[in-house]
């Protein structure tokens, strides 16, 4: 045992999130085809994209009609008053990056003809009823990119 | 197209285990080989691995070769990991009957595996929150508790669903899995007791959920002709039927009624040439107490919104109009996603056998349906078997 050597080594205790575990997608023209639906979040304005050839509506917003395979999609604005379908609170379990907000409502949300899921904001759990109103808020992270939210308004 | 039988299969004990996902493997594979008379590794020719998150519950991808270097199988027609989230066992099982029945291989493996329980769980949760479309529900932490709670707030709000009602399935299926020795939890529960057990996400609570777990399985198919070579007692695949409507929340079909496992039913029956009430058992997914409401519901075991009633009247117990999840179901036994599959079909063929505890045995049973859906419950996937 005597010629074995034994050292203690180190490993990075803290390392920055990586995008993949934030969860929030990439949001410029560098790296998404839709930088438009971001560009119009941060005006305040949430948007999708509308088939221009079957008229039908799409969400998420994309750069082919999955229902005629036409690529002359339109942006629309969905506006920004939703209703509450459904919606449940996260007490325990929730995905990293999320731990600290523990315990947050999330929804379904009926808005412009689609049905969409977001954190609802400023509410607990017993403070919500489906059908209940909600208006649209926009977060933004410290690198700049935007995202949406709903807050409830009755 | 052949006919195929599953000759034999093996499994871990399920739960909270002391052993890496490689060791899991290598326990599933001895006990399956094991099982069979008259069959080695090198007679594998097709190996398909379920597997739904290899790569963030252990760091590990390329796992079908991985599984055959541990069992010393070396595949000549066909290797492949299967992902289709909580159904990747069954889709190995569908790839593994495909091989056989189009005579590509004579001698498949269908196997799963998957180990979940990570020192910090918040990275497990994690996992299970880019399912659904990541950038668009994901974002938003929908990772499955969340949306099956969703679900049921709306199946009560609809048809008057009652938390007593969900309850009674995490008591049915929790006393089954007391009669079994692989299954995690082997404790009844009450009704009193799923109601008071920790809030997750309103209206779950702990005891509406399946568990974290860790777990493999894996069964041998062979052609049906050669069957009686390996065991006296095989079981006939007859038929299966699977679909798939979407994956964004927006984009599903309807979110009380589970509209693909209608279209999966339908597609299963025709296959296997029989009518449900033929069916003696159905080892249904049960993640989370609403799914299996639903599933009575959408199978045609009862009308849509009777499914609280259904259990309430004790239709799902042995002896009733169905025997559901006489092994314990995913709540009662655990959900190692890759594994669960495997676990199902393997409780059956033990049913066919007669080997499994005289409590939770459906006596003279010949048919079963085995279950799966996957993701936003959006995809359905049924296997059918026969006895012999």
């Amino acid at each position: 045992m005597g010629n074995i050597e034994f050292e203690k080594i180190t490993r990075p205790e803290n390392i920055k999130l990586p995008y993949m575990l934030d969860f929030y997608p990439l949001e410029d023209e560098k790296n998404t085809k839709i930088s438009r639906f971001f560009t119009n979040l941060k005006k305040g304005h949430l948007t999708t994209t509308n088939c221009g050839e079957c008229r039908k509506l799409l969400w998420p917003p994309r750069i082919i009609c999955p229902h005629c395979l036409s690529d002359k999609l339109e942006w629309v604005d969905l506006g920004s008053e939703g209703e509450l379908y459904a919606f449940t609170e996260t007490r325990l379990g929730a995905p990293l990056g999320f731990v600290q907000d523990a315990p947050f409502c999330i929804g379904m949300i009926s808005i412009g003809g689609l049905l969409i899921s977001a954190r609802i904001d400023n509410a607990k759990y017993e403070d919500l009823k489906i059908g209940g109103k909600v208006r649209l808020k926009i977060v933004e992270l410290k690198d700049g990119r935007v995202f949406y939210r709903f807050r409830r308004t009755s | 197209m052949r006919k195929v039988a599953i000759i034999g299969g093996g499994t871990t004990k399920c739960g909270k285990r002391q052993a890496t996902w490689r060791e899991l493997v290598q326990e599933a594979g001895k006990a399956m080989f094991d099982n069979v008379d008259n069959i080695s590794p090198k007679d594998v020719e097709a190996l398909l691995v379920g597997a739904a998150q290899p790569e963030r519950f252990t760091f590990q991808v390329h796992v079908a070769p991985m599984v055959a270097e541990h069992l010393g199988i070396i595949p000549r027609k066909v290797i492949a990991t299967t992902e289709l989230m909580c159904a990747s066992g069954q889709a190995a099982i569908r790839y593994a009957w495909a091989c056989v029945a189009s005579g590509i291989a004579d001698v498949a493996v269908a196997f799963g595996v998957e180990k979940m329980y990570m020192p910090d769980m918040a990275e497990a949760q994690t996992n299970m929150a880019c399912v659904l479309d990541r950038e668009w529900d994901g974002v938003n932490a929908i990772s499955a508790p969340p949306f099956f709670a969703m679900t049921a707030q709306r199946h009560m709000y609809e048809f008057g669903t009652t938390k007593e009602q969900m309850a009674l399935v995490s008591v049915k299926n929790h006393h089954y899995s007391t009669m079994n020795p692989i299954a995690q939890f082997q404790k009844d529960v009450t009704v009193e007791k799923v109601l008071q057990s920790p809030m997750i996400a309103p209206p779950l609570n702990l005891f509406d959920c399946s568990g974290i777990t860790d777990g493999a399985a894996g069964v041998i198919l062979v052609p049906a002709e050669d069957a009686k070579k390996y065991t006296d007692t095989p079981m006939q695949i007859i038929g299966s039927g699977q679909a798939s409507i979407g994956n964004a929340i927006n984009n599903l079909a309807n979110i009380t009624d589970w509209v693909p496992l209608r279209m999966a039913i339908k597609e299963a029956l025709r296959t296997a040439k029989i009518s449900l009430n033929e069916v003696d058992i159905a080892e249904l997914h049960d993640c989370f107490t609403i799914s299996e409401i639903m599933e009575y519901e959408a199978l045609g075991l009862c009308e849509k919104g009777k499914g609280g009633k259904f259990i309430e009247n004790g239709e799902p117990y042995i002896g009733g109009k169905i025997a559901v999840n006489p092994r314990g179901g995913l709540l009662g036994c655990g959900h190692p996603l890759g594994a669960t599959a495997l676990l199902q079909s393997i409780d059956i063929l033990q049913q066919f056998r007669g080997e499994v505890p005289k409590g939770r045995h459906v006596k003279g049973g010949k048919i079963a349906v085995t279950h799966n859906l996957s993701g936003p419950a959006n995809v359905h996937s049924l296997m059918v078997y026969a006895r012999g």
